[in-house]
C-alpha cells in the first residue's frame, strides 16, 4: 500500500508540473500553430499522464487524456489545423485533468468529477466540421484566456473509503513546518458543505474546508456542518468550527485535527524541484560562511570581549544550523539505493539456490545525493557478494543448526558526523585460514608474513587488488575484482571500508561515509612552518614523541615506532616533501594514519587542532603530484593543503608487504599485559568501570562542583594557583554519567609541568592485578578491556585519553593554551 | 586604426604586457602557501576572497631564480580557462593603448625561456614592451619539477 502511495504521490507531483508546462505550451501553440515540436511535446506529456493513470486505474483520467491524445494526434499528423477552438478545448481538458488530480490528491480517488462534457467537447473538435478554421463554434463559448468555465466541479460526494491518509508532505521534513502553521481558520471563507452542495474554489488552492475534514475524520456530523453553513449564509459571522464548538457538535481536538490536516499544503505546493547547481552554489556559500565563522571565532577568542564572544557563539550556532539545513536539501534517504536491492537479492539467491531474507534497518538515513551515487555500486557489490559467498546453502545451514533461510541485513545510521552503512549476513563467516592461503597463493603476502598477522589483518587482505577466495568463478562474483574496487570507490569519497566476521555467525561489511564531500572534519598539523590538513577519518591516534618513553627507533635506516607492541613504519612529512634535512626525533608528534589497510605513523612538528574545513578542489596542475586531496582555507585566511593519506602511503613506498611485515599480532599485547603485574586505579563512570595505571596518576582530588568553571567550551578548575583543564571521562566513553553530586572526584595527571584532570563518577578501588587484556579496542584512549574483580573493566591509556580530549595538550604553547584548555 | 589595451608590468627590469581582457584584477598579496613537490614555477597558493588561487612565478617561467615570497608581491590575476591564475610580478605598470601596427615580432636574438613566452615586441617611446602569451605563462608544466 505504501509503495502504491509513493507512486501516486510522485505521479501527482510530476503531473502538476507537467500541467503547468502544458498550459504554457498550449498558449505558445496558439501563437505558433505550425510548431511540430510543441505539438509533440504536448502529446508526450498527455501520453505520459494517460499511461500512468491507466496503470493506477484512474479510469476517468485515462478517458479524458485518451480523448485529448486522439485530438492531438490529429493535430500532429496535420489531419486538422490548430485553431483557437482546439486550443481552448485542450486547455479545458488540462483543467479537467487538474481537477481530477486534485480529487485524487485529496480523497485518494477520482471522485465524481464529470468528464463527459469535456470528452464530448473534444470529440466535437474531431468532427470534420470542426476542422474548418472558419467554423466559429460559438456554442462552446470558449475563450482561450478563460478556460475555467469548463472546469467541472471537484465532487466531494464520494470520497473513496480507503482514504490514503499518507500524503506527500509527511514524507518530507517540511511537513512539521507546514503543519505547525495551520491555515488561518478560514473555514468560513469557503463554505463548502461536506455534502458537496457547492463546487468550491478552495480545492484549487490545495486547501480543504474544515467542515468537510471534520465530517471525514468523524469529528462532526454532516448534518450539523450543513446546519452551521446554513447559518453562516444567513449572516452568522462566527467561523464554522466556532459555531460547531459553541453548539457542542464537535470537540476542540477534532477541530485541531481538521485544521492540522487543512494546514498541510498540497503536494505541488510543498515540494519543489530545485536546480542542483543552485544547491551547489548555496553549499559553496555556506562553506564560505563556515570559514568566516572559524576566522571570527579565532579572533574573538583573542579579543577577550564577552559581548563579541556571545555574538560569535550565536553566529556559530546559526552557521551550524544553516549548514545543516543546506546539507539537508541535498540529502536523500538511502532507501533510494536500497529499493533496488530486494530484486537483486531475490534473483541472485534463486540463481544460487539459496533462501535469503533481506532486512533493512534505517532506510530513512539520509546521504548527500552525490555520495548516494558514489555508494551505489560498492553497496550492490557487497550485497551480491554476501548472497554469493556469505550465506550458505539451505542444507549447509540446517547442518550447522541454523534456519535454512539466511538473513541479509542492510543497516544504515548516523554516527559522529559520518554515515555508516552495513551489509551483514548470518552466514558462515570469513574463513581466515582460507583467506591467508589464498593471499599466499596469489603472492600478495608470504607465508611468514601471514604468521605475523592477526585474524583481522588477514581479513583485510580481501581488499587487496587481485584477491578472491571463490573456489569457482561464478557469474555473480569471484573474478578477483570487486572488493578492492569497493574499497577504492569508498576511499575516493573520503570514506572507509571495514569487515568483521565471526566464524559460523556471519560477516559484516561496514562502509563509513562522510555526510558530505564539501565539508570534512580535519586535523591540522604543522610541518616545517607550513600547516597541512589531514582528513579526520584517516587519523587513528596521536602520539607525542618525547624521545624517552615514546621514541623513534630505526630498523636499519627506516624509522619505526613501537605502538602497543607492534612496529609502525614512520614517514617524515618534511623529508617526503624535501623541506628540511634536519632529523628531529623528539618533541615531535606522530599521527597514526590508516589508508589502504595499512597503518603508518607520520611525523609532524606540531598538532594544532581539529575543525571542520571546507574542501576546495585543486587546479589540475597539482593533480599529478597526487599527494593532495584538495586545499582549504584556515581560520586565519591562509590556504592549507589537504593531504591525500592513501597517496602518502603509496608515495612513501609503504608497500603492503613491508608494512604488514612490521606488524606483529594483537596477541603480543595481550601476552605482554598478562605477564606484567601492575597497580590499577579502578574508577566508576556511570555503569562502566575504567582502570587507570596508577603510575600515570599524579594525585586524586575531589572538587566541589560549584568550583568548576567554563573557559570556552572547556571545563576548568582553579587548582594550586593554576588553571587545571578537566576532561569528563564519561564523554570519552560515550557513557551516561551518574547523577551529579556536590563534589566530583578528579584524577590528576601531570606531565612536563602541565596537568589535566579526569573527572570520574567515583573512585572504586586500587588493585594489584595481573590484568589480561581481552580485546584490542580501537577506541581513543583505551588500551583494551580486562576482567578485574569479576567485572569487565576498560583499561585507560591516560596519555591518549588526554590527547583524545585535547590534541593540543602536549603542544608547547602554554600561554595561549591555558586559556583554551 | 584599431587599438588594443595592454596591462603592463615589470619583471626583472623588463616591461611585459598582457591584453586587458585577460586580466581579472591586480592586487598585492603577502601570504602564500607553498605546494611541495609541485613545479618550481608554482609560487604558491593564496586565498582570493575564499577562492584558492595558484600563483605562477613568472621569474621561474622566464628562466630566472624564484621570487622571494616573504613579503607582499604583486599579482596579475588572469582569467584562466576554468579558474583564475595569478602571475607573480615585480611591479605593475600602466594600461596603454596600442595600435596593431605597433606590434612587431620578437627579435631573432631573443632566445631561451623568455622567447617561448613572448608573442611580439612593442616599441614604446622610451622602452620596449614584450607582449606575453597568456596561456604559456600560466602553463607550469613547461618547467620540470
Amino acid at each position: 500500500m505504501d509503495d502504491l502511495d509513493d507512486i501516486i504521490q510522485e505521479f501527482l507531483v510530476e503531473s502538476h508540473e507537467n500541467l503547468d508546462q502544458l498550459d504554457r505550451d498550449l498558449v505558445s501553440l496558439e501563437e505558433e500553430p505550425q510548431s511540430p515540436e510543441l505539438i509533440s511535446r504536448i502529446f508526450r506529456t498527455i501520453h505520459t499522464i494517460k499511461g500512468t493513470s491507466g496503470f493506477l486505474a484512474f479510469t476517468n483520467l485515462e478517458a479524458v487524456t485518451h480523448a485529448g491524445e486522439s485530438l492531438l494526434s490529429r493535430l500532429r499528423d496535420g489531419t486538422q489545423p490548430v485553431t483557437a477552438d482546439t486550443i481552448s478545448t485542450l486547455l479545458a481538458m488540462v483543467d479537467t485533468v487538474r481537477s481530477l488530480l486534485s480529487a485524487i490528491e485529496n480523497t485518494g480517488g477520482e471522485g465524481a468529477t464529470g468528464i463527459d462534457s469535456v470528452v464530448a467537447m473534444i470529440n466535437r473538435q474531431m468532427q470534420p466540421g470542426a476542422a474548418e478554421p472558419a467554423t466559429p463554434e460559438p456554442a462552446t463559448a470558449m475563450d482561450p484566456a478563460t478556460p475555467a468555465p469548463a472546469t467541472p466541479e471537484p465532487a466531494v460526494a464520494a470520497p473513496v473509503k480507503a482514504i490514503r491518509r499518507k500524503r506527500a508532505p509527511a514524507r518530507k521534513a517540511a511537513a512539521p513546518a507546514a503543519a505547525a502553521a495551520p491555515a488561518a481558520p478560514g473555514a468560513a471563507a469557503a463554505p463548502v458543505a461536506a455534502a458537496g452542495a457547492q463546487p468550491g474554489g478552495g480545492r484549487f488552492e490545495g486547501r480543504r474546508p474544515v467542515g468537510e475534514l471534520l465530517v471525514e475524520q468523524g469529528g462532526a456530523l454532516a448534518a450539523d456542518v450543513a446546519d452551521a453553513l446554513q447559518r453562516q449564509m444567513e449572516g452568522d459571522k462566527r467561523q464554522l468550527a466556532t459555531i460547531l464548538l459553541d453548539e457542542g457538535k464537535t470537540s476542540p481536538a477534532a477541530v485541531a485535527a481538521a485544521l492540522h490536516a487543512q494546514g498541510r499544503r498540497s503536494v505541488a505546493d510543498s515540494a519543489i524541484r530545485v536546480d542542483v547547481d543552485l544547491l551547489d552554489s548555496l553549499m559553496n556559500l555556506v562553506g564560505e560562511l563556515v570559514l568566516v565563522r572559524n576566522q571570527l571565532m579565532r579572533s574573538s577568542t583573542e579579543a577577550h570581549d564577552p559581548a563579541l564572544t556571545r555574538t560569535t557563539q550565536r553566529l556559530n550556532l546559526i552557521t551550524s544550523e544553516l549548514q545543516e539545513g543546506i546539507m539537508k536539501t541535498r540529502m536523500q534517504p538511502i532507501e533510494q539505493l536500497w529499493s533496488k536491492l530486494p530484486r537483486v537479492v531475490r534473483d541472485l539467491s534463486q540463481a544460487c539456490g539459496k533462501q535469503i531474507r533481506l532486512a533493512m534497518e534505517g532506510k530513512e538515513t539520509e546521504l548527500d545525493r552525490s555520495l548516494l551515487e558514489a555508494v551505489k555500486d560498492p553497496l550492490t557489490h557487497l550485497v551480491r557478494n554476501a548472497v554469493d559467498h556469505g550465506v550458505e546453502r539451505p542444507e549447509e545451514r540446517v547442518g550447522a543448526g541454523k534456519d535454512p533461510q539466511g538473513t541479509l541485513t542492510l543497516r544504515a545510521y548516523h554516527e559522529g558526523g559520518h554515515v555508516t552503512v552495513e551489509v551483514a549476513d548470518d552466514g558462515s563467516g570469513i574463513d581466515v585460514a582460507r583467506v591467508a592461503q589464498s593471499a599466499v597463493d596469489r603472492g600478495l603476502v608470504t607465508a611468514a608474513q601471514v604468521g605475523q598477522m592477526s585474524p583481522r589483518e588477514i581479513m583485510m587482505l580481501v581488499f587487496q587488488p587481485g584477491f578472491s577466495t571463490a573456489r569457482e568463478v561464478t557469474n555473480v562474483s569471484g573474478r578477483g575484482v570487486g572488493m578492492d574496487v569497493v574499497k577504492t570507490n569508498i576511499e575516493r569519497i573520503g570514506g572507509a571500508v571495514d569487515v568483521n566476521s565471526e566464524p559460523g555467525a556471519g560477516t559484516t561489511w561496514r562502509l563509513t561515509i562522510p555526510l558530505t564531500l564539501a565539508i570534512i572534519q580535519a586535523l591540522t598539523v604543522e610541518c616545517a612552518g607550513e600547516r597541512y590538513v589531514i582528513p579526520q577519518v584517516a587519523v587513528h591516534e596521536l602520539v607525542y614523541i618525547d624521545g624517552k618513553s615514546t621514541r623513534i627507533e630505526y630498523a636499519s635506516d627506516a624509522p619505526v615506532y613501537r605502538l602497543r607492541g607492534k612496529l609502525l613504519p614512520l614517514v617524515r612529512l618534511d623529508q617526503m616533501f624535501g623541506l628540511t634535512g634536519e632529523r628531529r626525533d623528539e618533541g615531535v608528534y606522530m599521527v597514526v594514519l590508516q589508508a589502504d589497510a595499512r597503518r603508518f605513523g607520520m611525523i609532524v612538528d606540531r598538532v594544532l587542532n581539529t575543525e571542520e574545513v571546507v574542501v576546495k578542489a585543486l587546479n589540475a596542475r597539482f593533480k599529478d603530484i597526487g599527494l593532495y586531496a584538495g586545499a582549504t582555507i584556515l581560520g586565519d585566511g591562509k590556504v592549507a593543503l589537504i593531504l591525500d593519506v592513501a597517496s602518502l602511503a603509496r608515495r612513501s613506498r609503504l608497500a603492503a608487504a613491508s608494512s604488514d611485515r612490521t606488524r606483529s599480532s594483537d596477541a603480543g599485547q595481550a601476552a605482554a599485559a598478562a605477564t606484567s603485574v601492575q597497580r590499577l586505579l579502578v574508577t566508576g563512570v556511570g555503569d562502566r568501570r575504567v582502570a587507570i595505571p596508577l603510575d600515570t596518576v599524579t594525585r586524586l582530588e575531589e572538587f566541589e562542583r560549584a568550583r568548576i568553571e567554563h573557559a570556552g567550551s572547556r571545563q576548568v578548575v582553579q587548582y594550586r594557583e593554576e588553571i587545571l583543564p578537566l576532561v569528563r571521562l564519561a564523554d570519552l566513553l560515550g557513557a551516561l554519567p551518574d547523577e551529579p553530586g556536590d563534589t566530583v572526584p578528579v584524577v590528576v595527571y601531570s606531565e612536563r609541568g602541565r596537568s589535566a584532570g579526569l573527572m570520574v563518577d567515583k573512585i572504586v578501588d586500587i588493585v594489584e592485578e595481573t590484568a589480561t587484556v581481552r580485546t584490542d579496542l580501537h577506541e581513543d584512549g583505551f588500551a583494551g578491556t580486562a576482567v578485574i574483580q569479576q567485572r569487565v573493566t576498560e583499561l585507560l591509556d591516560m596519555r591518549r585519553a588526554i590527547l583524545a580530549a585535547d590534541p593540543n595538550f602536549y603542544a608547547e604553547i602554554p600561554d595561549e593554551h591555558l586559556v583554551e584548555a | 586604426m584599431p587599438t588594443r589595451q595592454y596591462a603592463t608590468f615589470e619583471v626583472a627590469g623588463q616591461l611585459f604586457g598582457v591584453e586587458v581582457e585577460a586580466v581579472q584584477e591586480v592586487l598585492s598579496f603577502g601570504e602564500y602557501t607553498a605546494v611541495p613537490l609541485s613545479s618550481p614555477a608554482v609560487g604558491g597558493l593564496f586565498n582570493l576572497r575564499g577562492q584558492v588561487i595558484a600563483a605562477v612565478d613568472l621569474r621561474v617561467q622566464l628562466g630566472l631564480p624564484r621570487q622571494a615570497l616573504d613579503g607582499p608581491v604583486m599579482n596579475v590575476i588572469l582569467r584562466g580557462d576554468d579558474e583564475p591564475v595569478s602571475l607573480l610580478v615585480d611591479r605593475i605598470g600602466e594600461v596603454i593603448d596600442l595600435a596593431d601596427s605597433e606590434f612587431e615580432p620578437p627579435p631573432e636574438t631573443l632566445t631561451g625561456p623568455t622567447r617561448e613566452l613572448v608573442l611580439s615586441t612593442v616599441k614604446l617611446q622610451d622602452r620596449l614592451m614584450l607582449a606575453v602569451d597568456v596561456a604559456r605563462a600560466m602553463d607550469t608544466a613547461r618547467v620540470a619539477a
